[in-house]
């Protein structure tokens, strides 16, 4: 039991860094990218190839993971610029889609569809350590510099974006620098995550960044609550956690444990949708129909 | 008088409760716990029920024959056929369930797991997955299932010489699968007087095929293999009978699902896959034949079979760990399997070489009249 949780806890922690990094943009900045997935598979290719090629230290996998999917944050950060609202959704799926057929076919790199595997466990000083105490370390500075950046002078120009872009730039503040800033902090907190989670797995394909990858990460921001420091961490957890719930229900036959839990799982996350507009965690004033 | 109320709390924590009432019953009969990971949701769980029935249907012949000292229970977790979920049920199968034997399918998903059974020594079976780079995964990871690139070299002489198709066109996708066929392809053709006129891969969510048959069409090709899995399979067949392609289209295992052979579009379609002669004299594919009807209904294919080896193996191998007085684990059934290598089998012998991979006999087979029938 206790490695199932431990390994549990360690997939809640990575999938809290990419819930929390992701709601650093979507709730504070008000930009809704449906590409947070790429980042997320930036740092975890990037973060697999120094341990496969160079040396299984966490802290350099991180930090090359990091420099990857913030140094690449641009081509987020450029659409972000020039478009907003559904139109940037639509950029960032558009965005989503060719990195996902890149990371297909770029077979050196990323070992196309076969994936990388055999990706060494992380080592400090020689020593292997779990992935779980690095989870939590990284989440807990991803929440502490959110917290920070949230009451300072940068979040409220973000908030400012978010709720009136145009009266922000018309007040002085720097709109472009702001979204800019943001989505590479948002993005190299996910190739964290990324190269965390290459290193947990020890394997790692194309099919953990898909878009369905980015729309669960989207999930677990809105269903924990946007634009709240914890909600993103309380979505990751339930999201990952009532799967792996539903699956003790004794009863269910072999060849039908799939289509019951996903049912169960569906009609969990709408009826919590329906009493929670607003998120586990958000403010239940808001989110509710007007009409 | 009012009677004891439940209010919601109270509900909530029975329901919370409930996950732990099954362990507390198992503890009672300590069953061997073998765990399927297969996909049961999505695209892909017409695969994983037919993977289970297979391996129910063993493990009915291993309670019904005492085969072994304490019953067998069956785990099925999830995969969705990806690597998260996979990792999250292989854990819970080996830390929660504490598996002795795990049946895995779909190559991204044994791939996930491999490291994890490879820790825990705990085998890991596949019996669906055929891209060539499963094979050597972990000394704790085996296939029954003949691999890939093995099957080609089965289908090409009879292509050539059965049906004097030389010149063969590929629909491949774009994976380790694909490739390895493509490989294979290439170098078993001019070996046997045929030729490779035209490879065309397709991405893995592909739906639209149309662009590709027309390009396959310009090759003139006497017969297209098809080298895609899942729903995939099915729809490149449409799209070339769709677009006018008549020539044989031919492929490997995977074809040997109901979704194709119930398809107007696939009649006439070849495909290999390991020896399965229902109708002979094999005591134990008869018996396997025989029960499976009975118990669903319908005449077991390929997949049933291999995941019925899958399952019935761990009673054979377990079997003879138990008459050594050894404890039933993955290094033990590891050992009992490198020593006896030659195991009778649905289909029948299976052996086995150092890196747990079974080779046996195989043959090719036709889609007609919606049923698949040996031919050679």
């Amino acid at each position: 039991m206790t490695a199932f949780l431990l390994n549990l806890a360690t997939l809640a922690a990575i999938s809290g860094i990419l819930a929390s990094t992701l709601n650093f943009i979507v709730g504070y900045a008000g930009i809704f990218s449906v590409a947070h997935a790429v980042f997320f598979g930036l740092g975890a290719y990037g973060g697999a190839q120094v341990a496969l090629l160079l040396v299984p230290d966490p802290f350099l996998a991180c930090f090359v993971a990091a420099l990857i999917a913030g140094g690449l944050s641009l081509c987020l950060a450029l659409p972000a610029l020039r478009v907003r609202g559904e139109y940037f959704v639509a950029a960032s799926l558009g965005l989503q889609m060719v990195a996902a057929t890149l990371f297909a076919e770029l077979k050196p790199l990323t070992g196309g569809i076969g994936g990388l595997v055999g990706i060494p466990r992380p080592e400090i000083f020689g020593t292997v350590v779990p992935v779980l105490p690095l989870a939590l370390a990284a989440l807990a500075l991803i929440l502490f510099l959110t917290a920070r950046l949230q009451r300072g002078a940068f979040g409220r120009t973000l908030q400012s974006i978010r709720d009136a872009d145009s009266a922000a730039e018309a007040l002085g503040k720097n709109v472009n620098a702001a979204k800019t800033l943001a989505v590479a902090f948002a993005c190299a907190g996910a190739g964290v995550a990324g190269a965390l989670y290459a290193l947990h797995l020890s394997f790692i394909n194309v099919e953990s960044f898909t878009l369905d990858q980015s729309i669960q990460i989207m999930a677990m921001v809105i269903i924990g609550g946007t634009g709240t420091l914890w909600g993103p961490l309380v979505g990751a957890i339930m999201l990952l956690s009532l799967p792996a719930v539903l699956s003790f229900i004794p009863f269910i036959p072999p060849t039908e444990v799939g289509a019951v839990q996903q049912i169960i799982y569906g009609l969990a996350m709408t009826l919590l949708m329906i009493f929670r507009p607003a998120g586990l965690v958000g403010d239940q004033t808001k989110g509710r129909s007007t009409s | 008088m009012p009677g004891p109320k439940i209010g919601r709390r109270g509900a909530l924590a029975a329901g919370l409760a409930l996950p732990f009432i099954r362990p507390a019953i198992a503890q009672t009969a300590e069953p061997y716990v073998m765990g399927s990971l297969f996909p049961m949701s999505g695209p892909s769980a017409e695969f994983g029920e037919a993977f289970t029935r297979g391996a129910q249907v063993a493990l009915q012949h291993i309670a019904a024959d005492n085969l072994l000292r304490r019953p067998v229970r069956l785990q099925s977790e999830d995969s969705q056929a990806l690597p998260q979920p996979s990792v999250v049920g292989m854990n819970k199968l080996i830390s929660v369930d504490r598996a002795h034997w795990v049946l895995v399918s779909w190559t991204a998903t044994s791939k996930a797991v491999a490291p994890i059974g490879d820790r825990a020594k705990t085998i890991m079976v596949n019996g669906g997955a055929v891209g060539p780079d499963l094979a050597g995964l972990s000394p704790y990871f085996w296939n029954v299932i003949a691999l890939a690139h093995l099957e080609v070299q089965v289908m090409v002489p009879f292509l050539v010489r059965q049906r004097n198709a030389r010149r063969v066109a590929l629909i491949y996708v774009d994976d380790p699968l694909g490739d390895g066929i493509l490989g294979q392809l290439r170098g078993t053709l001019p070996r046997h007087g045929g030729e490779l006129v035209g490879s065309f891969s397709v991405p893995r969510a592909a739906q639209q095929f149309g662009p590709v048959v027309a390009r396959v069409r310009q090759t003139r090709p006497d017969a297209v293999y098809v080298a895609s899995f899942g729903a995939q399979n099915a729809q490149i067949v449409k799209a070339l009978r769709d677009n006018g392609v008549t020539q044989t289209i031919c492929s490997y295992s995977a074809f040997g699902i109901d979704s194709l052979r119930t398809m107007p579009e696939a009649e006439g379609a070849l495909f290999t896959s390991q020896k399965l002669d229902l109708t002979g004299a094999h005591a134990l594919t008869s018996r396997f034949a025989t029960d499976f009807r009975a118990r669903f209904g319908q005449p077991p294919l390929v997949y049933h079979a291999n995941y019925y080896n899958a399952a019935y193996l761990f009673g054979l191998l377990a079997k003879q760990v138990e008459t050594a007085g050894g404890t039933v684990n993955g290094d033990s059934l590891r050992a009992a399997m490198l020593a006896t290598r030659k195991f009778d089998l649905v289909g029948g012998e299976g052996e086995f070489d150092e890196q747990g991979n079974m080779l046996t006999q195989m043959q090719v087979n036709e889609i007609r009249g919606q049923q698949f029938v040996a031919i050679g």
